[in-house]
Parts: structure tokens; sequence; C-alpha cells
């Protein structure tokens, strides 16, 4: 298990956030939900950059805040509101990480930058949103590390460099079948096509976790009238949405829907309607 | 650690080259125009730089970089480590040039003074200079920019009234007293005060390091 999370409560003023969850060894695990939802708080506990009022969180099989210098290395971290100092330039960092980090590789490092437009001699504080994005990313998966806490790793790219970002996750994942990602993000096609499975949060709650290909293959979204909606069975609708022509109904059981109930409309499960009906309906 | 020191090293390098030969400059010009003691550059070049070392830690919390930087190999305790020790190797390394400098103006001034007072005397500025560390160290990693300049205002205002609370109850002393104490720090002698200097710094960096590894401990990014 590359990260456990057992009934982690961190209150704030205003917001409490109350979460378990793990990321296996071998797997991609998908974080996902609106802005303010508490997916950056769990990065950060897990990170042991906060405290925490209740719970308990082990990060490869440790306390966050016990980790040693040497364990830290096997990680590679994005955050989606920090990086590198501005007041550096890409050719400062990379005799830091290779201080820092003994496999670092730094011809992969240098390679990539080049590939995706990154200059050396410039202070990153002059950087645009999106080439600070992928220097963080780039950072993250040019050291071997064993697991990536990847926070909103795609904020502010194009389509282009996106999925340019997504297939490099794919190859760092490939490279070693032992290695872990979490990522979390709020543009629900690049989880769909990258995460082994998925945690939707809302308001500092997990309120779905579910392996990817399942959310795909077995949710649906029932579209019914009224008097459809009346006659429905109700045990495998997971959340409910009037609508101005009856309701949107969210199932984990779309065959069984489609085959019971042939003249209602069962669309087949997204990750983006999953998220919608999850945050936005009447949970049942 | 070498990681973190190579990161301020390019940090300082980049922000503070300009600022060293201005420093420099300045020094120098002030010396050769309003013939002030060539001491005094010494003074100035090593206590300014030193002072300095501080803002690397604001250059570290630039855009909340201080998050990023606590996911990389880096504990708490090393941080604290690697600030006081790239504090001390750069409060020499200004001491050297402000040395190089005052040397060249004592010579260019034609001030005859002997090797051992002019090294013994400017090596008092180190010491001053660890002791605004000491001060500032603990009240940068404790408040945030804004915070930490009001505090560090504050905390130098107190030091003055401290210093003047002190000269004037020193009028009510006794003449007794203050002839003995007197007496003490010339039995001293030059050596003897630049050796209780050296331990004073000393002492006040180590408080100052116990107080910013605490504070670290605590801090929530």
């Amino acid at each position: 298990m590359m990260l456990e999370i057992n009934g982690l409560v961190k209150k704030y003023k205003d917001f409490t956030l109350n979460c378990s969850m793990k990321v296996e060894q071998g797997c991609i695990t998908g974080l996902v939900g609106e802005n303010g939802a508490g997916k950056s708080t769990t990065f950060k506990a897990a990170l042991g950059l906060i405290s925490y009022d209740d719970g308990n969180i082990r990060l490869m099989g440790k306390a966050p805040s016990e980790l040693t210098e040497s364990e830290k290395q096997k990680i590679g971290v994005t955050l989606a509101e920090s990086g590198f100092s501005g007041y550096l330039k890409v050719k400062d960092i990379i005799p830091v990480m290779a201080a820092m980090y003994p496999d670092f590789n730094r011809e992969r490092f240098m390679s990539l930058c080049h590939k995706f437009s990154i200059p050396q001699d410039k202070y990153i504080k002059e950087f645009s949103t999106g080439m600070k994005a992928k220097l963080k990313v780039l950072a993250a998966i040019t050291h071997n590390a064993d697991f990536l806490l990847l926070d909103e790793p795609t904020t502010g790219l194009d389509v282009m460099a996106r999925e340019g970002i997504l297939n490099l996750l794919r190859e760092y994942m490939e490279e070693d079948e032992n290695r872990s990602i979490l990522i979390s993000s709020h543009i629900s096609t690049d989880l769909e096509g990258l995460c082994d499975d998925i945690y939707i949060i809302h308001e500092g709650k997990i309120v779905l976790h579910e392996d990817m290909d399942n959310l795909l293959n077995e949710y649906g979204l029932i579209k019914a009238d009224d008097s459809q909606y009346t006659k429905l069975d109700k045990e495998y609708i997971l959340s409910v949405r009037r609508t101005p022509y009856g309701y949107d109904c969210l199932t984990d059981q779309g065959r069984f829907y489609k085959e019971n109930y042939p003249d209602l409309v069962v669309e087949n499960g997204s990750l983006d309607e999953t998220i919608t009906m999850m945050t936005g309906g009447k949970r049942l | 650690m070498k990681g973190l020191l190579i990161k301020d090293i390019r940090l300082l390098k980049g922000q503070s080259t300009i600022l060293l030969a201005l420093l420099v400059l300045v020094a120098v010009f002030m010396g050769v125009v309003s013939d002030v003691s060539s001491f005094f550059v010494v003074a100035y070049i090593t206590i300014f730089l030193s002072i300095f070392v501080a803002s690397t830690i604001s250059y570290d919390e630039y855009d909340n970089g201080y998050l990023f930087l606590m996911t990389l190999p880096v504990t708490r305790k090393k941080y604290v480590n690697e600030k006081y020790i790239f504090g001390i190797l750069i409060s020499i390394f200004a001491w050297c040039v402000g040395m190089a400098a005052g040397t060249v103006l004592m010579i260019a001034q034609g001030a005859k003074t002997g090797a051992g007072e002019w090294i013994g005397g400017n090596l008092m500025y180190i010491c001053i200079a660890w002791m605004f560390m000491s001060i500032m160290m603990p009240l940068r990693l404790r408040f945030d920019s804004e915070k930490a300049r009001y505090a560090n205002i504050i905390m130098f205002a107190l030091i003055a009234a401290v210093a003047y609370g002190v000269s004037r109850i020193s009028q009510y002393v006794p003449d007794n007293i203050l002839r003995n104490v007197s007496a003490f720090f010339n039995t001293l002698g030059n050596n003897g005060i630049l050796a209780l200097c050296a331990v004073a710094a000393a002492a006040a960096l180590l408080i100052s390091y116990i107080c910013s590894r605490h504070i670290m401990e605590k801090k929530e990014f």
C-alpha cells in the first residue's frame, strides 16, 4: 500500500475535511472534486505539511512526518499552488535536483524541458501558468520515484500539452509495474483515460469510490419522465436530480435498467455525469 | 542539505550580485569622500550582507514555495540547519569581501593600523552580524515577510530602548561598581573582549537556532 488515509479529520473555521482513501501499489488513483472540495488539503495532510485533528495517515508505510530524506527521495510531488521559487531558473534547479535526488536523470530532464519548450535561462516567475505546470511534472518524474502525488498537474495546459503530460505519466507507469500515482484534477477526461480507480470528493467528504472500468462500463444515467420515475425500482439508484422533463438518475447497474426497462433512456456512464450527479443530485 | 545550500547560493547569486557590488562601491566611496574609517567599511559590508541572508526565506516563501520545498527530500530540522550554516558562511564571505575593500581603503588612506588590531578589530563585526542574524532568523521563520518586517522594527527598537535604558541607569550605579566593571574589561584586554563577544554571539546563535527549530516544527504550510 502506497498511501492509506483512515478517518482523516482536519477542521478549519468554515470547512471540515473528513476523508478516508488508499492508493494501492501499481495503481493510478484519481481524486476529483470541485474547487474547495478538499483535494489540496488531502494532499497537504498526506505529505505531512499540515497537522490534523483526527485519523491516521500512512505514506509508504510510515506517518508522513516520520519520513526520512531517503524515503522522500522515492516520492515525486506537484502541488496546485506551489512550486520552485520564482527567483530561480531551470538551470539553477538542475544542480539542486541532482544534489537532492541520487537517481535524478539530468539528461532526461533536460531533453523533456526541450521537448516541452521550457526555457533554461528564464526566471520561473516569468513563466506562463502552463510552463510552470509542465516544469513541476517533469521534475517529479525524472528522479526514479516510486510514488507520484500530483495535485492538479494539468491545470493551465492546452490540449496538446495535457495529452503530452498524460502520456509521460503512462510511460512512467509502464517503466515499473510497482509504481503508483495519486492524481487530482477537475478535468475529468484526463482521469477517465488514465486512472484505475477514482475518488469523488465533495464538501470535504468522499462521496464515491469506484474502479474506473466499473464506472465507465456499469454506471448509467437514466433519463425518466415523472410516470417512468414513479414505476422505477430505486434499489440501484445512487443519486437523483430533478430536470425540466422529469428526473436524471445515476445508477451503478446500468445493464439492469436497460434490460428491465426497455422504454427508458439509459446513457452509458461517464465521469463527468457521475461527478455532477454525486455532487449536485440528491443521494438515495 | 547540499541541495538546499546550492539553492540558496543560486538565489543569492541571482539577487545579490548587484547589491554586493553596490555595497562595496558605496563603502569605498564613503571612505574616500567622507574619510570614514576603513573599519566602518568592513562593518558595513559584513553586517548588511548578513542581514540579507534572512531574506532568502522570503524567496523560499514566494508564491507558496515553502509548500513545495517541504515535499522535497528535506526535513524541517535540515531546513533550519541549512539556513544557519548558510548564514554563517555568507557572513564569513561578506567579512572577507569587506576586509579586502577595507584593506584597499586603509592603504589608500595611508592609515598605520597594525595587522593584529586590524584583523582583531574587524572580527568583532562577524560577531555583531551573527547577533543580528540570531534575531532575524526566528522572526522571519515565524512571521510572513510583511509581519516579519514590523517584528524586526519592533525588535531593533526594543534593543535600542534597552541600550538607552542601560546607559541611563549606569548614571545611577555607584562609582565603585562601575570602576570594578571597567577594571574587569581592562584586564580582559582586546583579545579577551573579542573572545567574550565571540562567546556571546555563539550563545545568541545557539538560542536562536533552538527557537527556529521549535518554530519550524510547529509550522503549518
